[in-house]
């Protein structure tokens, strides 16, 4: 995974979220919240649906007021501004275009919301029609537009006001697998063409990792780790984080020797070596990426039965035979052929590449 | 095809029973205003339109459905935003709200009303003891009353149109509209407002329609003093035995009633084809 070019983190916060807490109907839905993000920075908030992500986003736009805390936007608190004098539009999951309006009207709401004249949106209106390729549906109904379209029209009439921060919902849920990559890719070089800061929400790993400087992961209404898409997949900071994004095996174990960093750790599929620094008797759950596993003899050695090879075309991906929640897979590349279920087969891979989180008690 | 065919079919008893009790009777009435002595004529109308007296009781018919309509606007609106986000049981306390005085007989309203609003009724007790007013005021017998009546009588036929069109719109586009600048002034004028139209339209269309044809509720608000054009029309038939008068009269409602229909059918077409 390329790292993408986009500031470092840990840089001047420009959209600065301090100790945000909410409730509703006194279930608390997040707590003591705090989250940075750059200016010009890409940054998803990824997580399972209910975890607080879309929460946390209506409560920057201010369509949602937070119980405690701040906003702060460019060193100025704006909890207590209205969302519609905040300037920061919004992307909807539903795109939300107006029906009564033309694809031009929609465009040109924004403008005329600031008080523009109706007759002096029509050069803006062009331009911002042109970013997004639709010149040529200026006049057509919202109706009449596909999804992709939809998508286009709702991100060129939520950058024509020139907002200070975009948020996106879910952007590209509504649009169909090959669609979203190539909308994804469109989103982005034109995000970054144009220097803006913008806050993805997404309950989908891909989507996060492919539009993102960096990603929040969040967990019922936490985060869990915020780092660069690289660094999420390599180094996940939790069990979570590394079931959540990207594939990976996972081994249910007991810590039975720790010695100078060093753990022996006793799984269903044998004894496994990893680097930790755990008390003896801990409960682990041990990880391994896909394709950091070999089909040969390695650090860390297992023979298992195979449960099945999925051939993927540019890859194929083997299970072991799991045993309860615990499950091997090994990622290969290109068709591999000959292989048959129930054979025995040796999987290896390094110390280093293993992960070990303690089970929370 | 063939499938929707005959679905139409189940359309086919509402439809007989429309065409023999509705269309029929209204079709030989409208004849009948055009007929004098066996010969087709408009004569009838000449002398309904040379009458001052008749002017006068239609232009009062229309002043009256037209205020009422306002009147159901007015209040219905607001109320109808409150149902649209009101969720849970204070949706279902709108809504009983809404349709249980239907149930009720507008006799039963009308003399309830006449408890507070007659000459030593309780609002003039009330205004008389506060120092308001010396003399009591007439409000029964007036044309407000009835407006006023009229339109707590027609009150649901307006809401829930406008509610029910409220409700399917999406409750995002008032936040898309709200992130781009828009003032919560702005947002009802070019957003809640135009999508909510085709309910304004319709319900508009209701009140409007029932309350230019209404009998009862003058007959017990105003009485005789002050007719209407349905009044009228059963006076003819009844009282002055002169049919060919009652037709004239009830084919000028029934052209009024058409051209409502007709006219916010096309106002809705022309709103839907919009959006």
């Amino acid at each position: 995974m390329p790292r993408s070019a986009g500031p470092e983190p840990g840089a001047h916060a420009y959209l600065d979220v301090v100790d945000i807490s909410k409730a509703f109907r006194g279930t608390t839905v997040m707590s003591g919240m705090d989250f940075r993000v750059a200016r010009g920075e890409l940054v998803s908030l990824l997580g399972p649906s209910g975890c607080g992500k879309t929460t946390l986003l209506r409560i920057i736009a201010g369509l949602t007021s937070a119980d405690a805390g701040d906003v702060v936007l460019d060193g100025r608190a704006i909890t207590k501004v209205p969302a519609h004098k905040r300037n920061i539009s919004v992307v909807f999951q539903s795109y939300a275009l107006f029906p009564h309006l033309t694809v031009a009207e929609n465009l040109a709401f924004g403008l005329r919301a600031r008080g523009m004249a109706k007759a002096q949106t029509g050069p803006q209106v062009a331009d911002a029609l042109a970013l997004v390729r639709m010149s040529d549906f200026a006049e057509r109904p919202v109706a009449a537009l596909s999804g992709g379209q939809q998508q286009r029209v709702a991100v060129a009439r939520a950058l024509i006001v020139d907002p200070v921060l975009l948020l996106l919902d879910e952007p590209f849920s509504a649009l169909d697998r090959k669609l979203r990559e190539t909308m994804q890719v469109e989103l982005k070089s034109l995000l970054r063409d144009r220097g803006m800061t913008a806050v993805f929400v997404t309950h989908d790993q891909e989507e996060a990792m492919g539009v993102s400087d960096r990603i929040a992961v969040m967990n019922a209404g936490r985060i869990e780790q915020f780092a660069t898409p690289s660094d999420l997949y390599a180094r996940p900071a939790s069990a979570f984080v590394m079931d959540f994004v990207g594939l990976s095996s996972r081994l249910s174990g007991k810590v039975k020797v720790s010695e100078a960093g060093a753990l022996r750790i006793e799984t269903p599929y044998g004894e496994v070596r990893a680097k930790g620094a755990l008390a003896p008797g801990a409960k682990v759950v041990v990880g391994v990426r896909p394709e950091l596993i070999r089909r040969e003899a390695g650090e860390n050695t297992v023979r298992v039965a195979l449960a099945d090879a999925m051939i993927l075309g540019a890859k194929t991906h083997l299970y072991g035979a799991s045993t309860g929640d615990d499950r091997l897979l090994c990622e290969l590349p290109g068709i591999q052929s000959g292989l048959e279920r129930g054979q025995q087969v040796t999987f290896g891979w390094s110390v280093d590449d293993t992960l070990v989180y303690e089970v929370e008690r | 095809m063939r499938r929707l065919e005959h679905i139409g079919l189940l359309a086919l008893p509402g439809l007989t029973f429309l065409a023999v009790i509705f269309a029929l009777p209204l079709l030989l009435l409208l004849l009948k205003s055009f007929q004098i002595d066996g010969q087709v004529s408009i004569a009838e109308y000449r002398l309904f339109f040379s009458d001052s007296y008749n002017l006068t009781v239609l232009w009062r018919t229309l002043r009256v459905a037209l205020l009422t309509t306002l009147l159901a606007l007015v209040i219905a609106y607001p109320t109808a935003i409150a149902m649209s986000r009101a969720r849970g049981i204070w949706l279902s306390v709108f809504l009983v709200a809404m349709v249980l005085p239907m149930s009720v007989g507008v006799v039963v309203k009308a003399f309830a009303w006449s408890i507070i609003f007659r000459t030593r009724g309780v609002l003039n007790d009330m205004l008389m003891s506060l120092g308001i007013t010396d003399a009591p005021i007439r409000m029964l017998f007036t044309e407000s009353a009835l407006i006023i009546g009229a339109a707590n009588v027609f009150l649901p036929f307006m809401v829930l149109p406008i509610y029910a069109v409220l409700r399917q719109m999406d409750g995002r586009l008032p936040e898309a509209a709200a992130s781009l600048g828009a003032t919560p002034v702005f947002r009802f004028f070019h957003v809640t407002l135009p999508l909510s139209l085709p309910g304004v339209v319709a319900g508009c269309a209701f009140v409007f329609s029932l309350a230019v044809s209404m009998y009862v509720i003058p007959s017990l608000i105003v009485g005789e003093r002050q007719q209407t054009l349905s009044m009228l029309t059963a006076r003819s038939f009844l009282y002055l035995r002169n049919e060919a008068l009652g037709a004239t009269i009830s084919s000028i409602l029934l052209i009024i009633a058409i051209s409502v229909v007709l006219g916010s059918s096309w106002l809705a077409n022309r709103l839907g084809a919009r959006s």
